[in-house]
């Protein structure tokens, strides 16, 4: 255990030592956490501009979820997007190789491969607007909500990164896939409104095919104090059986590979 | 010790014809066909041999090697490694061996080789005291000093070698595997490559198994050499005895005193450039020629070698191949 | 580098870029999926829309909308920006630079050999257009679809240059990935990706109108679900040309002074 920790830690360091070596990359990292927090929301102020409520989203609840949203996607694209390139490069090259050969489980050595320090700055900005919208919004805030709120985002993580693991396992049946991070993203994108908002059959999909419901939606109503009981524990176990559907692809994955490599 | 018994590998393979209509049939049916990589090999190493694998490209080698190191699930067949079975990547086992590609690189690209050692170090979990040793020893055997803290693409690619092979051995394993380490470098480099591969198999005890497609490195390094081709294994043994058995004369090459001496009852001449000859002997008639060589012709520069190595592979092989092309 | 020689070998580069396509089949099919923001956005403002109209748009009107936009991404999308960016960041790129064609028109041609691929991807999502809208968020002018085919290709040619520029910029900085995130929001934004450029607020509006993204994507939706009259088609038509050209000289700029940097750097 100490093993994989050590580990973590130094890739960690690893990683920030490279990105943090130029000043004009925490300006970048900065400009960028800006710029798409100001994009995401355009949206949001045009709307709720000439309307109330979407659904019945109202504009504080919207900016909740557009909060987690961004929360989600500065981890994503903070410390899994940068794994899943690290990973394709390595499987294209050969150089996967060597991952197999350390006594450490790939996965985790690839899930912690590299990381882009600056997201955090977004992640911050993330934090910034729910604490914004709370307190622009009429009601009380209550400690137990913001608590499960803040357990509900990481295990928002979780089914993140269990479904991570299911694309980066794709890379290695498909030999060529550049644009796997841009496909995640993708995806991802759909989390950025409430699943209330699509039809029936979307709903359904966004909930129990491509999860993100798990992952914004139900999180956010938890932070906003508007998650029963049955709902939360639903979501929990979702991300939970997310993340192991992630392992047992992963394995299967380096089965194939195994047998089939040359 | 290392045993494989009856190893076999075989591998499915997209065929696709080149043209149009084939690429566009392609999108919807792929066929596949069967290649057997390796096809029924048995050996046993033991523990501190220096063995080299040779044969023509495909033959197989890198595929046995990657066996060997728990990369590939052999599709039949026994291997065991140092009592441990390979494709199951046990810690303890992965901790005794090490695999170097020479086309692959274990750096990080963008970062000294300094940094892939302290990951290398964490991941095999190396004792601080131990690892400094090993690293000392190491950087004074390469000479990696200012190599260290340069990020790896600046290097070049004989000190990329160097770098990466002590990335490999950080973690002091019993067991090498090295897939073609010296392949594109310059001379000097690979004499010292061999050098270190020579000195650290001797000062550990370390198995070292070798392919190459550089025949000096192979004869220099290798005591013992196993060829395969197409998969099957067809000599196993030392290197004098694969040369008796291919070819068992003996080249002479001198310089004549006079050109125009007679050698028609010395043997078969091989070339002839002014007044260098290479002759052919059989060894029973090797005493003879050579005192009569040393003697009445009095001849310069007198070399008495076993025929290089590519000539009796490519016999080998060529061999082989006829075999192959008229079935008896 | 002769243009004669580019021209006579165009057939071959072709012909090798659908095999290059239907060869990675899977890569094909993620651009394909990638495409999706459009039907996050119809997400949006369907839901906006389903208590009225929006600012003029009705839930039809969106639906139209943003269906065209998924056409028109797939089929003149591009991902040339990455792939030249990781050439070069690879050194692969070298290679390229030894052949006697530009990689501009080297990786244009095999780019464009995947573009029939795509009308084909984008032909069912047409279809499900005309049905689910009924035809009346459609324009119908003759014209505007007349106009269809060249406004789909030049904003393919303006996007494909305008990334490829940005894939240069490799040449001169290690980390362009953070640039292409940039780029890709301003695009979203105001090419009427995110949403109708009408309904942008003013100043963006104005903003919007003056930038080539609006060739790239809004444009051609505007065929294909305003109606315009001739003078508004022609006049968009004349500016679109305007900004194919410009874009391609801007790429070959940005590319003659990296390559330029690349020569007397090294690799």
């Amino acid at each position: 255990m100490t093993r994989y920790l050590r580990l973590a830690i130094l890739q960690l360091r690893i990683s920030a030592a490279s990105g943090m070596a130029y000043r004009a990359d925490f300006l970048l990292g900065g400009a960028m956490a800006l710029a798409t927090m100001a994009m995401t929301l355009l949206p949001l102020l045009v709307v709720y501009n000439v309307v109330d409520q979407v659904e019945g989203w109202d504009a504080p609840s919207a900016l909740v979820l557009m909060a987690y949203f961004l929360g989600l996607r500065a981890v994503l694209e903070g410390m899994i997007s940068p794994s899943v390139i690290d990973l394709t490069e390595r499987i294209r090259s050969g150089a996967f190789d060597y991952v197999l050969l350390k006594p450490v489980d790939a996965q985790l050595l690839v899930s912690t491969s590299r990381y882009e320090p600056w997201k955090i700055i977004d992640l911050v900005g993330a934090i910034g607007l729910v604490i914004y919208a709370l307190a622009i919004r009429d009601k009380p805030v209550h400690a137990v909500d913001v608590g499960l709120g803040i357990v509900m985002f990481l295990s928002g993580v979780i089914a993140m990164y269990g479904l991570w693991i299911v694309c980066a396992s794709l890379s290695f049946w498909v030999v060529r896939l550049d644009n796997l991070t841009f496909l995640l993203g993708s995806i991802f994108d759909v989390a950025r409104w409430p699943v209330q908002m699509f039809p029936t059959a979307w709903r359904v999909i966004f909930t129990f095919v491509v999860p993100v419901a798990l992952m914004t939606t139900y999180p956010a109503k938890a932070m906003l104090g508007e998650l029963d009981a049955r709902s939360a524990f639903a979501t929990l176990a979702g991300s939970f059986v997310l993340l192991v559907i992630g392992r047992l692809v992963w394995r299967t994955a380096i089965r194939s590979y195994t047998s089939a490599s040359s | 010790m290392i045993r494989a018994r009856d190893l076999v590998k075989n591998f499915k393979v997209h065929k696709r014809p080149p043209g149009f209509a084939s690429a566009l049939r392609s999108l919807f049916h792929r066929t596949y066909e069967t290649v057997k990589a390796v096809d029924g090999v048995s050996f046993t190493i033991e523990r501190g041999e220096r063995v080299g694998f040779l044969g023509p490209n495909g033959a197989g080698k890198t595929t046995t090697l990657k066996v060997l190191s728990g990369l590939l699930h052999p599709t039949s067949g026994e291997v065991t490694v140092e009592d441990h079975i390979p494709f199951k990547r046990q810690t303890a086992f992965l901790e005794k061996i090490t695999l170097v590609m020479g086309q692959k690189s274990q750096l990080i690209w963008d970062l000294p080789p300094a940094e892939t050692y302290a990951l290398n170090r964490a991941v095999f979990a190396v004792p601080e005291a131990q690892y400094k040793a090993t690293l000392g020893e190491l950087t004074e055997l390469l000479d990696l000093g200012p190599l260290m803290n340069k990020p790896a693409r600046q290097l070049s690619l004989g000190e990329r070698m160097k770098c990466e092979l002590a990335a490999a051995l950080l973690h002091r394993p019993t067991t090498l595997f090295l897939d073609e380490p010296t392949i594109g470098l310059d001379v000097a480099m690979q004499l010292a490559i061999r050098d270190f591969i020579r000195r650290y198999n001797q000062t550990h005890e370390a198995t070292v198994i070798l392919t190459s497609h550089y025949m000096d490195d192979v004869v220099a390094l290798c005591p013992r050499i196993i060829v395969i081709d197409a998969g099957t294994l067809i000599h196993d043994g030392d290197l004098r005895g694969l040369i008796k058995a291919m070819d068992p004369d003996k080249r002479v090459s001198f310089t004549l005193a006079n050109a125009d001496d007679d050698l028609s009852k010395l043997g078969s001449i091989l070339t002839r450039d002014g007044q260098r000859v290479t002759l052919r002997v059989s060894e029973r008639e090797l005493p003879g020629v050579v005192s009569h060589l040393l003697g009445p012709l009095a001849v310069g520069d007198l070399a008495i070698e076993d025929p290089p190595l590519e000539d009796i592979l490519r016999q080998l092989f060529g061999q082989r191949a006829k075999e192959k092309e008229s079935p008896a | 580098m002769s243009i004669g020689r580019a021209f006579r070998a165009m057939p071959t580069m072709l012909r090798v870029g659908v095999a290059e396509t239907v060869a990675y089949r899977a890569e094909f099919l993620v651009w394909i999926l990638t495409t999706t923001i459009p039907l996050v956005m119809l997400g949006l403002w369907n839901a906006v829309a389903a208590q009225g109209t929006f600012k003029g748009y009705s839930q039809a009107d969106f639906t139209a909308y943003f269906l065209a936009t998924l056409i028109v991404r797939n089929v003149a999308g591009s991902w040339v920006g990455w792939q030249v960016g990781e050439e070069i960041r690879m050194g692969t790129m070298s290679m390229r630079l030894l052949r006697p064609v530009h990689p501009f028109v080297a990786l244009a041609a095999s780019h464009a050999a995947s573009i029939p691929f795509r009308c084909v991807v984008a032909l069912p999502v047409a279809f499900i257009l005309l049905i689910s809208s009924g035809g009346s968020s459609l324009a119908t002018e003759p014209l505007q679809l007349a106009m269809l085919a060249p406004a789909l290709l030049m904003a393919w040619l303006i996007t494909f240059a305008i990334m490829f520029a940005i894939g240069a910029l490799a040449f001169f900085l290690t980390r362009a990935m953070g640039l292409f995130s940039l780029y890709f929001l301003l695009f979203m934004l105001l090419s009427g990706y995110l949403m109708p450029i009408d309904i942008l607020p003013g100043p963006i509006r104005v903003v919007a109108e003056w930038l080539p993204f609006r060739y790239m994507v809004s444009f051609p939706v505007e065929l294909m679900t305003k109606s315009m009259s001739t003078t508004a088609v022609l006049e968009q038509l004349a500016l679109q040309v305007g900004w194919t050209i410009a874009s391609i000289a801007i790429a070959m700029f940005v590319w003659r002074r990296g390559v330029r940097r690349f020569e007397s750097v090294g690799g």
